[in-house]
């Protein structure tokens, strides 16, 4: 498929601890196509976050392949930083935001990381979160924001580097009912606008509504 | 470019207090240590390193300046005919006890020299000339002697070993390790307070220009039986290694040095690592946006580098600060560039070396934890 983004082909993943051992995924194959939402749900301990710390070239799977943007995944240290830092952008359920760095400097820190440096990362990064409305906010430090704020700077770190891949760990799962929806429809509205592919997992079923499809996991194998 | 290193140090300014204030005791304990050290070994050669002579011939199996024996005043002349040696002067460094105005006694170091020979006096002259010793049993003592022996000048009149001596000029500068205050006076006159060092202690040569003082040196050494002889640069090292080493005082300031370096170390250490573990998600974040390895240890070099660089100019700064008040102690410390140098390239090794632990740390750092709530 020309422009499959991401594709997993029995993707198997078993967690050793001594004599036990642990089938945490099991034989799971998923596409997304370019400009296509996913939402992948499940119960707590289904496999979602370790499906998506699979699919988003962190945790080397134990069985299957993982493919970009139509390249094999290889698992080697700077294969796998390039791989990261060029298709993908991440949003955490918890943010996982600089504390020391003021919202804009978050954001830059991920062009820095693309060799974007000085007055460019500067711009692009102001331009990202006035995007996600925070042009009021670029130089608070995280402690200083708000939980749905602090979202909206993690969905522009991952956004600025207009990566084809973005994966969203819980993005609501920190956030109060009305921050979640509103975070939810940000995230639905920058991935149309931008044309890229998101991987969502997620509790929250009012993600069902806003993705082209939704894949479900019970016990590590997906059921739907 | 946000330096994340800069912005974490700067973040929690209590840890960055803690850190700067251990680096900055590490650095004034080994500056004054090693400082105060180079200080005494000045002194300790002090008297060798003035006196412009080439070569030093004195007594055999000379264990250092201070503690020197007579010899022959016939060696002068066998000296001279050794080919290269221009000229010769003798020379007298002895012990005697100066009666004091208070009824007490002081030890003290006789040096006897001619005033007016081949090398003369070459010590700064704050009161009097270097000529006013001779003709009459006149001496010369040291402005930093006033604790030991009072606050003498030009006209007083003490004794050493029972003869009467008067004071005729003051120099400044001229302390021994031994601490004992100088006396200065002519060769004829140190002659005469100890029966024992009635001949020279030291034959001082002074080679022509041109000739290998190295060559005249092992000449001397063929020529005159019974003797040691040394270059300047020989006597004033073999002295030196003699307090640093057979007395032990090297290797005391060689432990406080260490241990202010163990300090430091100990503090960067500490301090860094705990920086890396309360960022350690952080950093686990870099790695899963797809920075490497490299980049993350970079941060924690660069944090560590601006600790090593404020805590060294805050030492020093506090360094040359205690050095002038050593030095309204009588003390001598000296702070010289190369030390300074040496200093902070031992600083900044201390601390990237007190990195290695949180490098490690995040080297083995699975970014997989960034999804963990």
């Amino acid at each position: 498929m020309s422009d499959c983004i991401l594709e997993a082909r029995s993707l198997g993943k078993v967690y050793e601890e001594g004599p036990v051992k642990v089938e945490a995924v099991r034989d799971v194959s998923l596409q997304v196509s370019g400009g296509q939402s996913v939402a992948i749900m499940g119960p707590s301990g289904s496999g979602k976050t370790t499906l998506l710390s699979m699919i988003g070239c962190i945790l080397r799977p134990s069985r299957g392949d993982v493919f970009i943007e139509g390249r094999p995944v290889r698992w080697e240290g700077e294969d796998l930083s390039r791989v990261r830092l060029n298709s993908i952008g991440f949003v955490f359920q918890t943010f996982n935001l600089f504390s020391a760095l003021t919202a804009l400097e978050n954001v830059e820190v991920a062009l820095e990381l693309r060799g974007v440096r000085g007055s460019e990362a500067r711009r692009r990064a102001r331009e990202m979160l006035e995007t996600v409305g925070l042009a009021d906010r670029l130089n608070f430090l995280p402690r200083d924001l708000s939980g749905g704020q602090k979202q909206r700077v993690s969905i522009a770190r991952a956004l600025v580097n207009r990566p084809p891949l973005i994966l969203a760990d819980e993005p609501t799962g920190n956030l109060d009912s009305k921050t979640g929806h509103a975070i939810i429809e940000l995230l639905r509205d920058l991935v149309v606008r931008e044309r890229r592919s998101v991987v969502v997992v997620t509790h929250d079923t009012r993600m069902m509504d806003l993705v082209h499809r939704v894949y479900r996991l019970e016990d590590g194998v997906l059921v739907s | 470019m946000p330096s994340i290193a800069r912005k974490n140090l700067f973040y929690d300014r209590t840890r960055f207090a803690i850190t700067v204030i251990g680096i900055t005791f590490s650095v004034v304990l080994i500056f004054t240590t090693i400082g105060v050290y180079l200080g005494f070994m000045q002194d300790a050669s002090f008297i060798v390193e003035s006196i412009p002579a080439d070569i030093w011939v004195t007594s055999k199996n000379l264990q250092n300046f201070n503690f020197a024996w007579p010899i022959s005043e016939r060696k002068v002349e066998q000296i001279k005919e050794v080919k290269g040696v221009a000229e010769t002067e003798k020379m007298i460094h002895s012990w005697g006890v100066m009666k004091l105005n208070t009824g007490g006694t002081e030890q003290v170091e006789i040096i006897g020299l001619d005033p007016e020979g081949a090398f003369g006096f070459p010590w700064t002259m704050v009161a009097g000339a270097p000529t006013d010793v001779k003709g009459g049993d006149f001496v010369i003592v040291d402005r930093s002697s006033v604790k030991r022996l009072g606050r003498l000048k030009v006209g007083d009149v003490r004794e050493i070993n029972d003869f009467r001596i008067k004071v005729v000029g003051l120099t400044k500068g001229l302390k021994s390790i031994t601490t004992a205050p100088y006396v200065i006076t002519s060769y004829d006159t140190s002659t005469l307070f100890n029966p024992y060092f009635r001949e020279p202690v030291f034959i001082l040569v002074r080679t022509f220009p041109g000739e290998p003082v190295a060559a005249v040196a092992e000449r001397i050494r063929e020529h005159v039986s019974n003797v040691d002889v040394y270059t300047r640069a020989g006597l004033s090292g073999k002295t030196r290694w003699y307090w640093t080493v057979a007395t032990g005082m090297g290797m005391g300031f060689l432990l406080t040095a260490f241990v202010g370096f163990v300090i430091g170390m100990v503090v960067v250490s500490q301090t860094i690592y705990s920086s890396t573990v309360e960022h350690i998600r952080e950093f686990g974040t870099l790695k899963a946006i797809g920075a490497t390895n490299w980049t993350i240890y970079k941060i924690i070099l660069e944090q560590a580098a601006v600790n090593a660089g404020i805590g060294f100019i805050v030492g020093l700064g506090l360094v040359l600060f205690i050095q002038k008040g050593y030095a309204a102690l009588g003390i001598a410390m000296l702070i010289p560039v190369p030390l300074m140098i040496a200093v902070s390239v031992l600083t900044l090794a201390m601390c990237l070396s007190a990195s290695i632990v949180s490098i490690r740390k995040v080297r083995t750092l699975d970014p997989v934890m960034v999804f963990r709530a």
